[in-house]
Order: C-alpha cells, then sequence, then structure tokens
C-alpha cells in the first residue's frame, strides 16, 4: 500500500483518534449510557457492526410490513396527505 | 433541496421530512403497479424487496453525493437499472484529502473489515473516512427506521 509521506502533512494525534471513536461510541445504543466513555476501540467497531445489521433487520422488517399494509389499502391519497402532515 | 442545509452535518428532522416524502412517493407509484393477486406469496415478497429498495434509494437520494456511502447505494441502483454493467466504470477516488496521510490504526482488525462490508462504499476508504461514513450512514438508518415506523403505525391504524 503506497502512502505518501511528505514533510508538511499533519499526523493524525492520539486524541483525534480518541475524539473519533467516542463520537461513534455516542452513536451506539449499547454504549452510550455507560459511564466510562473509554470502551476500546474493537469493542467501539464490534457494537458498530452489530447496531449496523440490527438496523439493516429492521428495515427489512419494516418494508416487509409496510409491502403487505400497502396491499390492502385501495385509495392512497387521504392517506398519504394524513401521514404528510403528521411527520411534518 | 432546502437551501438551509448544511453541507456537512444533516438535521435530523430535515432529514426524516425530506426522506418521508421520497419515500411516500415512491410507494404511491408501487401501489399503483399492483397486479391482482396481491395473496401470491412470491409477489409479496418481490413488493417487499421493492419497498426495501425504495426505502434505501430514497434515503441515498435524500443526502446526494455528500456522502460516499450514499453515492456508492445511488451507483448500485443506477447499474443495476440500466444493466451496463461492462461499459461503465466507477472512478476511484484513492485519496480524496490528501492532506494526511493514510490513516490506519485498526489495520485489518476483523471488526473493521466486517464494518467495511456492512457500510455501502466503504471498502477502499481509509480508517478516518470510514468512521466520518459510518457515523453519517447509522444516523441516516435511524432516520429511515423511524419513518418507516411511523408509517408501519400510521398505515395500520385505517
Amino acid at each position: 500500500m503506497s502512502s505518501r509521506r511528505s514533510r508538511g502533512i499533519p499526523r493524525i494525534t492520539d486524541e483525534q483518534i480518541i475524539e473519533l471513536v467516542s463520537k461513534l461510541q455516542q452513536l451506539l445504543p449499547e454504549l452510550r449510557n455507560r459511564r466510562s466513555n473509554k470502551a476500546s476501540a474493537s469493542k467501539v467497531l464490534q457494537e458498530t457492526c452489530n447496531y449496523v445489521r440490527s438496523l439493516h433487520k429492521e428495515v427489512d422488517d419494516l418494508s416487509d410490513r409496510l409491502s403487505r399494509l400497502l396491499s390492502t389499502i385501495d385509495d392512497d391519497s387521504p392517506q398519504a396527505s394524513i401521514i404528510r402532515s403528521l411527520i411534518n | 433541496m432546502s437551501p438551509s442545509q448544511q453541507p456537512t452535518s444533516t438535521n435530523p428532522s430535515s432529514l426524516k421530512n425530506q426522506f418521508a416524502h421520497r419515500f411516500i412517493r415512491a410507494l404511491k407509484t408501487l401501489n399503483h403497479t399492483k397486479t391482482g393477486a396481491a395473496h401470491d406469496h412470491n409477489q409479496m415478497y418481490r413488493r417487499s424487496i421493492r419497498v426495501k429498495i425504495a426505502s434505501y434509494t430514497a434515503m441515498a437520494s435524500v443526502v446526494g453525493s455528500r456522502r460516499a456511502w450514499s453515492r456508492a447505494v445511488l451507483w448500485k441502483i443506477i447499474k443495476r437499472s440500466r444493466n451496463q454493467g461492462l461499459l461503465l466504470r466507477k472512478r476511484k477516488r484513492r485519496n480524496p484529502n490528501p492532506k494526511r496521510e493514510d490513516f490506519n490504526p485498526f489495520r485489518n482488525s476483523g471488526q473493521e473489515l466486517k464494518l467495511r462490508k456492512l457500510v455501502p462504499g466503504a471498502e477502499t476508504m481509509d480508517s478516518w473516512c470510514l468512521m466520518g461514513e459510518t457515523a453519517d450512514y447509522i444516523k441516516c438508518l435511524v432516520a429511515q427506521v423511524e419513518v418507516m415506523k411511523t408509517l408501519v403505525d400510521l398505515y395500520s391504524i385505517t
């Protein structure tokens, strides 16, 4: 793997790495509530993978339910306008 | 695209609104193309897949070209619909940020490779970009799931 190493490039500091990992950690529901904000990087990565997988699964399930519900709707325009007004 | 949107971060409620608009529009189109046999299992499975693709496409199109993951999703959809795998070649950006070295602290850890498979477009970027893309991707997935849950609840009532 070629990497450019010229003199003027600022090196990534350890603080930046820690900050990045902790920012990611904030997004994860499993690790967000822990008092110690020092979960190891590999733990954060592992939880991230699990979380993304569970979100994908949720999208699958919800798509399945939505497609079944859609087929029971004949006239969708009143629902669509209601939905839009409720979401906004 | 609202002009008040910031280029680097996405306001969650505006993200949900924009996603909801596009997704509902796509659902209406899907609904109008339904065929008579709605209880056929194969038919139901295919509709479910179409809803899922519409969902990911709607979210990726809201984010647009701002993010590598959304570009990757849209590119995949375009490629699939054009069906021209050989002629169009994706331009790979080797190092979009030339101001720093390639960042690889988790070098080849098993978890990072698994994450690269989960986040669209993440296979060749360096670890710094991967973290940023993953964070944005998660935020958008969460918004997507929340809107879809709301829709399921609303459609279930009537």
